[in-house]
């Protein structure tokens, strides 16, 4: 059998990201967010982008999705493009749910600026929300639903646009801990279930450790790739048996963290 | 600290009505009041009923109905048209400010001279005077409700492909902005009914032209009963409005 390594290497890529550079277009400094960042992500794979806060992660996300143009450099995403499926989808910290929306509308946004009849989306809308174990509350208001609940809409909203790129800033940041843990096991089974390639940013070192086969730290001002590591433990993980990889993430974050953060 | 609430407050509330209405009563049959100067609200449904028998009284309401509904309408579209203008388009709003800052302060009476010599003691006349006033609530209830919008809202429509002003519009702005934007219909609504009795009073048929008839003749009897009109029918309206709110608006309390 291929090592995760050898896998990632022979894939073909998903997204080209290359001397990529962002500066808020508020900021009156003018100062770069990121600054030559070159990334390249395989199909199929599951990246995990650690870093301390602030570092740009959420910022890189927003450039990969399209929704921030870049200074300088590209950030491309290598789809085809499909009239009835998008690109890319985002799953934010916050649900981000339409409170007038019912459940089974909220799944069915992304699905609205697709060339879908009225019944083929809400089919996908049903099925994205039976992947996620929510069918039975399809008519209810988000504000009838727990945090999880919430949270499952909102990835199967990301997923009833069945994205080649599915990309998660922080998603399970405000959960409880059983809750993360049983969102981030129906997470790795939904993403072999599509196939879907996973870009996921968090800044919990045991969550990217135990979810990611690759895990991309950010550190400096402005952020760049300070390590690069490929998680070769074989699914299901042990959740207690990876202290040796968080544990050297953790020495890499805090050297580049004091070595040049200039805070 | 306060007291705890009533067990049944429509009942004190109905007791406090009738203990205003006696105490009225009381005043003018006294004779503390002149009867000449107040009417005893016993007087009131006879003079309902000859209204009603003369034909003045439903086609009274019937044309300021017109008037308001015609108003209300025009002006509430037209504000909450502007205020969601002002409120997405920089350059529009910046245009538009000092000359909103100008006629703003003009009250909606101060309007009736032009309106006359516009369109005549008119419909339209009345309409464009309540309009006046109920256009600027809307105004700025819409700006300030747009304006409200969670902006992660709008880069979740962003992000979901519903990125284009009018489908962002559409999916996302209005139904988040629609409870600020429905709280400034409703004080239209109100606003619409003191604009047009006075709309009305320099002879654009309708209640306000009845009481200037009434008023000349000393009958305050009926200038009671179409003060006590006016009430019914804000009731009215708003109580309908605020069923209308509640189909609406029923995902903010499920």
């Amino acid at each position: 059998m291929d090592t995760p390594i050898a896998a990632a290497a022979a894939a073909e890529p998903i997204v080209s990201v290359r001397g990529l550079a962002f500066a808020h277009p508020g900021d009156a400094s003018g100062r770069n967010v990121l600054e030559g960042l070159d990334l390249i992500l395989p199909r199929g794979g599951f990246t995990a982008i650690v870093g301390p806060s602030g570092v740009g992660k959420s910022t890189l996300l927003r450039v990969v999705a399209g929704l921030v143009r870049p200074r300088a450099g590209e950030a491309r995403l290598l789809v085809r493009p499909a009239p009835d499926r998008r690109p890319s989808a985002l799953v934010f910290q916050d649900a981000r749910l339409m409170p007038w929306r019912r459940v089974l509308a909220n799944v069915a946004f992304g699905l609205e600026g697709l060339r879908l009849s009225a019944t083929a989306r809400r089919r996908r809308a049903l099925d994205a929300l039976a992947l996620v174990g929510l069918a039975a509350e399809a008519a209810k208001f988000p504000s009838q639903l727990s945090g999880g609940q919430r949270q499952r809409v909102g990835l199967a909203r990301a997923l009833a646009v069945a994205p080649d790129l599915l990309l998660m800033d922080e998603p399970f940041s405000a959960l409880d801990a059983i809750t993360r843990n049983g969102l981030q096991d129906e997470l790795l089974r939904v993403w072999q279930e599509t196939g879907a390639s996973v870009l996921f940013v968090t800044h919990d070192l045991d969550e990217a450790v135990y979810l990611a086969d690759r895990v991309v730290l950010l550190a400096g001002n402005p952020a760049r790739v300070a390590q690069d590591v490929t998680i070769d433990v074989p699914r299901p993980r042990p959740r207690a048996g990876l202290a040796r990889h968080v544990a050297d993430l953790r020495r890499a974050l805090e050297e580049n963290f004091i070595g040049g953060a200039g805070i | 600290m306060t007291a705890s609430p009533p067990r049944r407050p429509a009942l004190w509330s109905a007791a406090g009505l009738a203990a205003f209405l006696c105490l009225w009563q009381g005043t003018v049959l006294t004779g503390l009041l002149p009867p000449a100067w107040v009417p005893a609200p016993s007087a009131v449904p006879g003079a309902l009923l000859r209204e009603i028998g003369d034909g003045i009284w439903f086609t009274a309401i019937g044309d300021s109905l017109g008037h308001y509904a015609s108003g209300v309408i025009a002006g509430s579209l037209l504000g909450i048209a502007v205020g969601i203008g002002i409120a997405l388009l920089p350059r529009f709003a910046a245009a538009q400010a000092w000359v909103a800052r100008l006629l703003r302060p003009i009250p909606p009476l101060a309007w009736i001279p032009f309106a006359l010599i516009w369109f005549g003691p008119s419909e339209t006349a009345a309409a464009f005077i309540i309009g006046v006033g109920v256009f600027w609530l809307n105004y700025f209830a819409t700006d300030a409700a747009v304006r409200a919008v969670d902006p992660g809202l709008v880069e979740l429509a962003a992000a979901f492909g519903q990125g284009g002003f009018f489908r962002r519009l559409r999916r996302v702005i209005l139904p988040a902005a629609m409870p600020g934007i429905l709280s400034g219909v409703r004080a239209g609504l109100g606003q619409g009914w003191m604009a047009v009795v006075a709309a009305e009073l320099f002879g654009i048929p309708g209640i306000g032209q009845r009481m200037t008839e009434a008023a000349g003749l000393l009958a305050t009897d009926v200038l009671v009963l179409y003060m006590l009109t006016i009430a019914l029918l804000y009731g009215l309206t708003d109580l309908v409005f605020e069923a209308v709110t509640n189909r609406v608006l029923a995902w903010t309390r499920p």
